[in-house]
């Protein structure tokens, strides 16, 4: 499988103050993960989300005036922009840091898609101990957080999910394969949401509909992320040799709380890119995507049609179907993983059109629909109660001892594809086949001398000599266990470093 | 067991240092869903509602009328 990773903003409230200051709460949570004072590590200057992929740079994002609001209102806080963000590189070779507002996990790069849902839960248990201990120095239960993309007035946070692709892709035939899949992907990865909003806009409630994300898609193809928000997201940032590669960063998709539907999230989306690189992709051509999107989505019944732009209609699932049709035809046998993906996609797919129960559990929007009938039964209550809002907020609280999926899961009623050792391990390191891996060991190995660390670079501290370990093209999983194996002996950065030079220049 | 700057490794992550034999965290496994770690599937196709009903009448109805968060990405 292609290296790919989950980005997740949590959402956060505190319950024992009136006006909850949103950035000193989320970088407090965050900080409550250290036992010893925040040191600035992260460097930004790989980071610049102007480039767009379709070959040019944007002079400015669409958040741009919000962000200089925000920093405006920043530079009164007793807190440095670096106190501020927070920006943790964990020994697991994930990144925790505080988004503004609110705390953002990335996963360590997988190659797997049993590591990515390990890393993934991971990332829940780490969030979530980190508001244990807030909560233990509030002394109360105050902190509360949510896995979720929407806070019911008009105002959304991504999960994003991440793929590197080679760069000799023209990224025009990416778009072509990718936005009608996207469309329909939430069918199966929808997280599912109680009414109707859109950006900065109330919610109206009764529907329910099958992603939390649809209503905030405006546009085809942006390089913005927080308005005018894309299918496609065209920021150029690959965090690796960009000669080579790109980085698909898409920003459409739900945060998931059933791991099964994340697998099939990633998974599928690897298949179809899998599909795009081989030409094999299915050739359809929606006519409004964007309508589309929210079409497919406020119809649980699965029924809606949209149209192409030769005239012929479509419902989400049968343009799933198209794809999946043409994966099996193309990739099966190709990989044990891609046929785990094919098998379950394919089942999945059969079961929306018969008998959804065996998906509670599985699939998001499934299973939290059939808590929420269940309730509307139970309770005699229409489906336009502002209670239901509340269960499907409390749907991905992630607290144990409250949040509904996680009651679920504890009585044993959702599809677990991790096991607790799985989570345990990948708490306290990343991958042994990827970059994300190495990352973590160095944190692990050489903490006090790691001056600045990125997705695709670490430079170590002290000496005349540079010490940097350049990652932008280590993606070999060999190159990788094989570097890993230098810096797991070293007894020094600068020797791993050395080491590690010496053996790629007698190899090139 | 070493302690790492900035992190509790009693009661979150623990960073060992591995200089012992490497061991590989994740056995190769046909996929996901295989023996050895796979999935456990739900021991009865019909959750049982009365524990998840307690917990969802708890749930204050004015909730999400409260929840306001920042725009995001």
């Amino acid at each position: 499988m292609r290296l790919f990773g989950i980005e997740t903003e949590y959402g956060i409230t505190r319950d024992d103050f009136g006006e909850v200051d949103s950035v000193v709460e989320s970088m407090e949570l965050v900080r409550a993960h250290l036992t010893a004072s925040f040191e600035r590590r992260w460097d930004y200057a790989g980071e610049d989300p102007h480039e767009d992929a379709r070959g040019f740079r944007v002079s400015g994002l669409a958040q741009d005036k919000e962000e200089d609001e925000f920093a405006k209102v920043d530079a009164h806080r007793p807190f440095s922009f670096h106190e501020m963000k927070s920006d943790l590189v964990l020994p697991n070779g994930a990144r925790f840091y505080n988004d503004h507002t609110h705390p953002e996990y990335s996963t360590p790069e997988c190659r797997s898609l049993k590591d990515l849902l390990a890393h993934d839960r991971a990332g829940e248990r780490i969030v979530q101990r980190a508001a244990d201990r807030r909560n233990k120095r509030l002394g109360g239960a105050h902190v509360q957080l949510y896995k979720n993309n929407t806070d019911f007035h008009g105002h959304s946070y991504g999960c994003h999910d991440n793929y590197l692709v080679p760069r000799s892709i023209p990224f025009a035939k990416l778009v072509a394969g990718l936005l009608p899949f996207l469309v329909s992907r939430q069918v199966i990865a929808g997280a599912g949401k109680v009414g109707i909003e859109a950006q900065e806009s109330g919610c109206v409630p009764g529907a329910f509909q099958l992603s939390q994300r649809a209503d905030f898609m405006e546009t085809e193809l942006s390089v913005d992320t927080m308005h005018n928000r894309p299918i496609v997201n065209t920021r150029d940032e690959p965090h690796a040799d960009r000669n080579k590669y790109r980085r698909l960063h898409l920003i459409i998709g739900d945060a998931n709380m059933c791991e099964y539907a994340t697998a099939l999230k990633a998974g599928t989306t690897q298949l179809v890119l899998d599909l795009i690189e081989r030409g094999a992709a299915p050739t359809l051509e929606l006519e409004q995507p964007v309508a589309a999107v929210k079409q497919v989505s406020r119809d649980a019944d699965l029924k809606a049609t949209v149209r192409q732009t030769n005239g012929r209609t479509l419902s989400g699932l049968e343009i799933q179907e198209q794809y999946y049709a043409a994966a099996q035809r193309t990739l099966a046998g190709s990989h044990a993983e891609s046929d785990w993906i094919l098998r379950e996609w394919g089942d999945t797919l059969r079961l929306l059109t018969q008998d959804r129960m065996p998906l509670i559990g599985k699939l998001d929007w499934v299973t939290k629909l059939w808590l929420l009938e269940t309730f509307v039964r139970e309770e005699q209550i229409g489906w336009d109660d502002p209670w239901l809002a509340s269960l499907d907020l409390e749907y991905h609280n992630m607290n144990t001892e409250r949040g509904l999926f996680l009651g679920l899961e504890a009585e044993g009623k959702a599809w677990r594809m991790t096991t607790d050792a799985d989570v345990e391990q990948a708490l306290s390191a990343g991958p042994q086949d990827t970059r994300g891996g190495l990352r973590g060991l160095c944190v692990r190995r050489f903490p006090d001398q790691i001056k600045s660390m990125q997705w695709e670079r670490i430079q170590f501290a002290g000496g005349l000599v540079s010490k940097t370990l350049e990652m932008g093209d280590l993606f070999d999983p060999e190159d990788v266990k094989n570097c890993a194996a230098i810096f797991e002996t070293a007894l020094s950065p600068a020797e791993a470093v050395a080491t590690w030079k010496q053996r790629k220049d007698l190899t090139s | 067991m070493e302690a790492t700057k900035g992190f509790d490794i009693m009661n979150d992550i623990s960073m060992p240092e591995r200089r012992e034999r490497p061991v590989d965290p994740m056995p190769k496994s046909p996929g996901p869903s295989e023996e050895g770690g796979g999935p456990k599937r739900p021991e009865t196709g019909s959750p049982d509602k009365d524990n998840l009903l307690k917990r969802m009448r708890k749930v204050d109805p004015k909730q999400a009328e409260r929840y306001r968060q920042r725009t995001g990405q």
